[in-house]
């Protein structure tokens, strides 16, 4: 009975909460701006509004159009079900090697997003795609240095253990290049911006153009869960879960991943997009700053 | 009990006997009889696949010795459980081609070249069945000889087409310096142990520096990079059935020498370094190759090149493991590279043959021109995507086993805080860039080549292909996802084969959670397709209508404004384009009214015209230089000789001992 309630209690964090980070960030803006902004609430509107709408298909688009925002959304699901939700909640599932199936179902999310684009033929969901695609290659990277920091300072492979303990004095630079990543792969500025109009300076957005109704609303959603699987590994990464008590672990865990989404909202309101140019060198950062905290860990571990 | 070994012995025995008769009586009846050729065949290579099976699960090596003498050797075969993994994928592979060319290679389309496809067909099996049994360097090497030989006359089945004979006049050249390497090398062993016998010497230190030989010999044929260069233009000229033969088995033979002789023989203490290096090197650089490509099958023979990297990487570490002491992680880098082996028969089958598919539909390997065949061709479309979601590694499917193996193998290198670290951490950080690289290519072959509209005329009229081919496709298909799904089953097989290879790892406990990874591969996989038909029942009940994609405004799309391989893979192109060196053609739009402009980009056989065509110049010129000491004069000729005993009689009268 536990289980099954414990069970249902991450679902709910997951599939919950995850929209209301977008809102988040939107508010931040809309304040720093001095505007009122939409309402934190928004996405959820959307959502159950998108649920509801009937769909336009491209004539050019094969079932699997509709089949691809289903299997990265199912992909997303299954990654966040590996990510432990403080020391003593842990992770649904956990066992030795599970961090490189994350990453690797994280990929499968973004395979099944870009065939979907790929589906209609535009030339701008192409050069979405391919945006998409190329930047992951460089965050990927990042991803499986900061993955190795984490394993090297707690001598194991499992998401579970490895986002434990306290960490080492390369939290700083891991948490840098985890949130450089996290930008990356959420598509926020700099490198994307989720809020523009111009399909030709677009990435996320532009791959999911023609994308409507329910199978758009699962894009939305996924997306947000991504989100929030990246804010809760940044904070439990650079924070000593292990140390804390279970209700404040829950608490601190709250917390950071409501600071991880304002420094989003804050990054996003002082920073312009960068020029496309730019962005494999900011990304090429991360990578280091990734390969340097592996570096100070393994120094601070021996 | 005791009187059970002889009996197991004796089966196995019996079925690689009746393997080898039924591919025998296939080559008898390739000209005339078809169908008799295709039942002969299936029956071969589903005795080999039982023989080999039989060593798997457990029945123990096959041994067979006979007082018959060939070449002056006596007969000496061995099946044992590593011979026994590269013959199981041997047969599979050989039955699914098989099938396949009897509808994509008849008889009406190539009334010249059919018959003998068949029958090289039949004489390559037989060769590489030759090599994986002999337990002599001579037999090794007359079926190796043998397998070079039918390889080349079945990539020049279409001979009349002159890229067809340049690529297989390539293959022939770089396999024969392959040759000559191995021939060295067996001829040193032999000289050294005082018999061409084969088998375990790793007591004989002496022998550790052969391994270089063998290295390049082997690497030349599993197309390591740099050695790959024979491999793109073969693979992509060879029919389709021949291409999935040779990138799923051939290449994999290669591999199979360098497991073979680094488990048999002593290896120097710094070689699994150099294979990891080789194996990362080949692993980057042929994805990145295999992005600038334009031709789909050239592009799927660099993502061998790639695969083959990555099997290496897991050979290397388990040598390195070996050398240091580490079992633990060895094993699991070695196992998920042997498991790499299958796998990437298995996808990469499926591949060439859903690429001979668009091929034979379509009448080109150009991507520029195809587009849209989803809609003629869905069964192709749907296993060729499988096959791109398993070749790049994604779960639920057997190529994340493999590479998951790997990665555990490698991070257990980085936490074991031995000096294997410092290659352990690139290679992880690399092996993890050369999957998203494999991504974004087959994001892009399928993009380009099954969705959106059709590019010309003839990806429009595209027909799906027949049962016969689509039958050894699904089969492919089928073992992508059973051993994704349930990779616990062939757990007994690829410990044996680690057991086998390196004596102290055999009776280790499973290493990893596979039962675990196999339950959560199979909730991807059922979730997945529960939400996908949850969303598709939505949108059955919202309503869906359609309606041109959205242009951005501008009213008259065109097939030719979608965007092409070569701009999605053009940023990823030029951050290699240090070694890629892309030909650009650029005729800009200039003048008032502009007539003509056109752009175009082509990735050459960089390695091949940069690096062994020079070297090749630079040979012919010392050839012609070396042709001048003769010239028909009979004084000098006398010369010659004069100094030629000379120098004999300096040499033995020195002491010199040869």
């Amino acid at each position: 009975m536990m289980i099954v309630l414990s069970f249902v209690a991450r679902l709910a964090w997951w599939l919950l909460l995850a929209p209301l980070l977008p809102g988040i960030i939107n508010k931040v803006k809309a304040w720093v701006a001095g505007r009122r902004g939409p309402p934190v609430l928004q996405l959820y509107y959307d959502l159950a509004r998108l649920w509801r709408k009937q769909v336009v298909m491209s004539t050019l688009a094969s079932p699997a159009f509709i089949v691809g925002p289903a299997v990265a959304w199912a992909a997303v699901l299954g990654a966040t079900l590996l990510v432990p939700l403080g020391p003593a909640a842990g992770a649904t599932l956990s066992f030795r090697g599970d961090v490189v199936l994350m990453l690797y179902l994280l990929a499968l999310a973004r395979f099944a997003t870009t065939w979907a684009a790929m589906e209609t033929g535009s030339a701008f969901e192409g050069m979405g795609a391919a945006r998409e695609v190329t930047y992951a290659v460089l965050a990927e990277a990042a991803m499986i240095a900061a993955m190795l920091t984490l394993a090297v300072q707690t001598g194991s492979v499992s998401l579970a253990t490895m986002l434990a303990p306290s960490v080492g004095t390369s939290a700083v630079l891991l948490a840098a290049g985890l949130f450089t990543v996290l930008l990356v792969e959420n598509c926020r500025v700099p490198f994307d911006d989720p809020a523009t109009h111009l399909e030709l300076t677009m990435i996320h957005e532009v791959m999911v153009l023609d994308h409507s109704g329910p199978p758009f609303a699962a894009i939305l959603h996924g997306a947000s869960m991504k989100l929030l699987l990246f804010a809760v590994l940044v904070t439990q990464s650079v924070l000593p879960m292990g140390t804390y008590s279970r209700t404040m672990a829950s608490i601190v865990l709250l917390v950071g991943v409501l600071i991880v989404t304002v420094g989003v909202g804050i990054v996003e309101s002082f920073m312009a997009r960068f020029a496309f140019r730019r962005v494999p060198l900011l990304l090429t950062t991360s990578v280091l700053l990734c390969v340097f905290a592996l570096l100070v860990a393994w120094q601070g571990a021996a | 009990m005791w009187n059970e070994r002889p009996v197991r012995r004796v089966n196995t025995g019996w079925l690689v006997l009746v393997a080898v008769c039924c591919l025998l009586g296939g080559i008898a009846a390739a000209r005339a009889a078809t169908r008799a050729w295709l039942a002969l065949t299936l029956t071969g290579v589903a005795a080999g696949l039982a023989a080999a099976a039989r060593v798997l699960i457990g029945a123990g090596a096959w041994e067979w010795t006979s007082a018959m003498r060939v070449g002056g050797e006596t007969l000496h075969l061995r099946l044992d459980s590593i011979s026994a993994m590269f013959l199981a994928l041997l047969c599979v592979i050989a039955g699914a081609g098989a099938v396949y060319s009897s509808a994509y290679w008849t008889d009406a389309m190539h009334p010249r070249s059919a018959g003998a496809g068949r029958r090289w067909w039949n004489v390559l099996v037989l060769s590489i069945v030759v090599v994986l049994l002999a337990s002599n360097g001579v037999h090794f090497l007359l079926g190796w000889e043998a397998f070079t030989i039918s390889a080349y006359f079945l990539i020049t089945l279409d001979r009349d087409n002159p890229d067809v004979r340049r690529a297989g006049w390539l293959y022939l050249a770089v396999s024969h310096v392959a040759v000559l390497l191995l021939f060295t090398f067996f001829a040193l062993l032999a000289v050294r142990t005082g018999t061409w016998d084969l088998g375990p010497m790793q007591e004989r230190a002496e022998l550790a520096p052969l391994f270089w030989l063998m290295l390049v010999g082997f690497g030349i044929k599993a197309g390591v990079f740099p050695l790959h260069v024979w491999l793109p233009s073969a693979h992509a000229n060879a029919p389709s059935h021949v291409s999935a033969m040779l990138s799923g088995v051939a290449l994999k033979i290669g591999v199979y020498g360098l497991v073979r002789f680094a488990g048999w023989l002593p290896t120097p203490p710094e070689a699994g370094w150099v294979v990891a290096t080789l194996g990362v090197t080949s692993a980057v650089l042929g994805v990145a190759f295999a992005l600038g490509q334009h031709d789909i099958k050239r592009l799927l023979a660099y993502h061998s090149v790639e695969n083959v990297g990555i099997i290496l990487i897991g050979l290397g570490f388990g040598m390195v493991a070996t050398a240091q002491g580490y079992p633990a992680w060895g094993r699991l880098a070695l196992i998920g590279g042997l498991l790499h082996v299958w796998n990437h028969g298995l996808f990469k089958g499926l591949l060439f043959l859903g690429a001979g598919s668009v091929l034979h539909a379509t009448g080109t390997r150009e991507m520029s021109r195809l587009g849209g065949l989803w809609r003629r061709m869905p069964w192709t479309t749907a296993l060729f995507a499988l096959g791109a979601v398993a070749i790049c590694g994604l779960p639920p499917l057997n190529g994340f086993v493999s590479e998951w193996l790997v990665f555990l193998g490698l991070f257990g290198a980085v936490l074991s805080r031995g000096s294997s670290v410092w290659m352990a951490i690139p290679a992880a950080i690399l092996l993890a860039l050369t999957g998203a690289l494999a991504l974004a290519c087959f994001v892009k072959v399928c993009g380009v080549v099954f969705l959106g509209a059709p590019r010309s005329e003839t990806a429009a009229r595209a027909h799906e292909s027949g049962l016969a081919m689509r039958l050894p496709m699904l089969g492919l298909a089928g073992g992508c996802v059973a051993i994704g799904v349930a990779p616990l089953l062939v757990w007994p097989a690829l410990s044996r084969a680690v057991g086998t290879w390196h004596g102290g790892w055999m009776d280790a406990a499973e290493p990893a959670p596979l039962m675990m990874l196999g339950a959560v591969q199979t909730g991807v996989l059922v979730i997945g397709g529960a939400v996908a038909w949850m969303l598709w029942r939505r949108v059955r009940a919202v309503g869906c209508v359609t309606a041109p994609t959205w242009d951005c405004g501008y009213a008259l799309p065109t097939a030719r404004m979608q965007y092409t391989a070569g701009s999605f893979a053009g940023i990823v192109t030029e951050w290699f384009a240090f070694i890629l060196r892309p030909v650009l053609h650029m005729e800009r739009p200039e003048g008032l009214a502009p007539q003509s402009a056109s752009h175009w980009q082509h990735t050459p056989e960089t390695v091949l015209e940069r690096a062994v065509e020079p070297l090749g110049a630079l040979v012919l010129q010392g050839a012609v230089a070396a042709r001048r000491l003769q010239h028909g004069r009979v004084q000098a000729y006398l010369v010659y000789l004069l100094i030629g005993v000379a120098l004999l009689a300096a040499v033995v009268l020195s002491g010199v001992s040869p």
